[in-house]
């Protein structure tokens, strides 16, 4: 599923702004990335940096920080949570967000409530394609994917 | 360079006093890329616009100025400011000389503050930035 170009994998979860995916996982983690829509209004990342695992951080608290050449800012969180894991292999090449940014996860976190309780806040399947559909049409997105 | 890891230095504050404007466009975009990844990394950021920065929070400014050419909009670096939690302040008694109405600012301002607001919050802050 697409729009404007921009990707879209219905098995996932995404925030009401679409800036995030989540995943659930089988031991009781979620894992974290940047949307098609957020690598592209990024444009090429320079610089990922990530919160120490094993730090919480509640609702509003990002859990990494994203540095391109004309784009600073947070990925979101939207539930109360703490860090396991980073990708390393995103940390040594941020790159690869804008190349296969649904592969490319940041994070893996731990709700601090249920993983069920976490993902109530989010959205997904065709609800959840309603709302990146509506983001791209009135932020006018259009998305490239970028290349090595 | 900087670790792959950010620590937990506690939520600092930080004040960013933006003096320049249109006429160094390319010193225009800079405050608020740091105030955006500053806030991101939990400090509690405000920018202080004086003196030719007030320009900047003029309707209709921001919108047609980048600080390259064919750039990225200065309001757009303004809008990421904002949507990380950074807080705009304009200073009131800058305005009168650069012809501007208080009701005539953009809406990402947060408030018209007085000069005694920007002491104030000079000596409060954790760290402060002049740009």
């Amino acid at each position: 599923m697409e729009c404007n170009g921009c990707e879209f994998r219905a098995e996932l979860y995404y925030d009401r702004e679409c800036q995030i995916w989540v995943r659930r996982e089988g031991d009781g983690t979620l894992t974290v990335g940047m949307t098609d829509i957020s690598q592209s209004i990024a444009g090429k990342i320079l610089h990922v940096r990530v919160r120490r695992p094993g730090t919480r951080r509640p609702v509003g608290k990002p859990v990494a920080t994203i540095e391109s050449g004309k784009w600073a800012g947070p990925v979101p969180n939207v539930f109360d949570c703490v860090i396991e894991l980073a990708n390393e292999d995103v940390l040594e090449d941020p790159n690869l967000l804008n190349i296969e940014p649904y592969e490319a996860w940041i994070a893996r976190v731990r709700p601090v409530a249920s993983v069920d309780v976490a993902l109530e806040k989010l959205s997904t399947g065709d609800a959840a394609f309603e709302l990146y559909r509506q983001r791209c049409l009135r932020d006018d997105i259009h998305c490239e994917r970028g290349m090595r | 360079m900087s670790d792959h890891y950010l620590e937990d230095q506690g939520e600092k504050s930080v004040v960013i006093v933006m003096t320049s404007g249109p006429s160094t466009a390319h010193r225009c975009a800079t405050p608020f890329y740091l105030g955006a990844l500053l806030s991101s990394m939990d400090a509690e950021v405000k920018i202080f616009c004086t003196m030719e920065a007030v320009r900047l929070m003029q309707t209709g400014v921001a919108e047609n100025l980048s600080a390259m050419a064919g750039g990225k909009r200065i309001i757009d670096f303004i809008r990421d400011a904002k949507n990380a939690g950074v807080e705009i302040h304009v200073c009131r008694p800058a305005l009168p000389g650069y012809e501007i109405e208080a009701d005539n600012l953009i809406e990402e301002v947060d408030a018209v503050a007085s000069a005694g607001d920007l002491a104030d919050l000079i000596l409060s802050v954790d760290r402060l930035l002049f740009f």
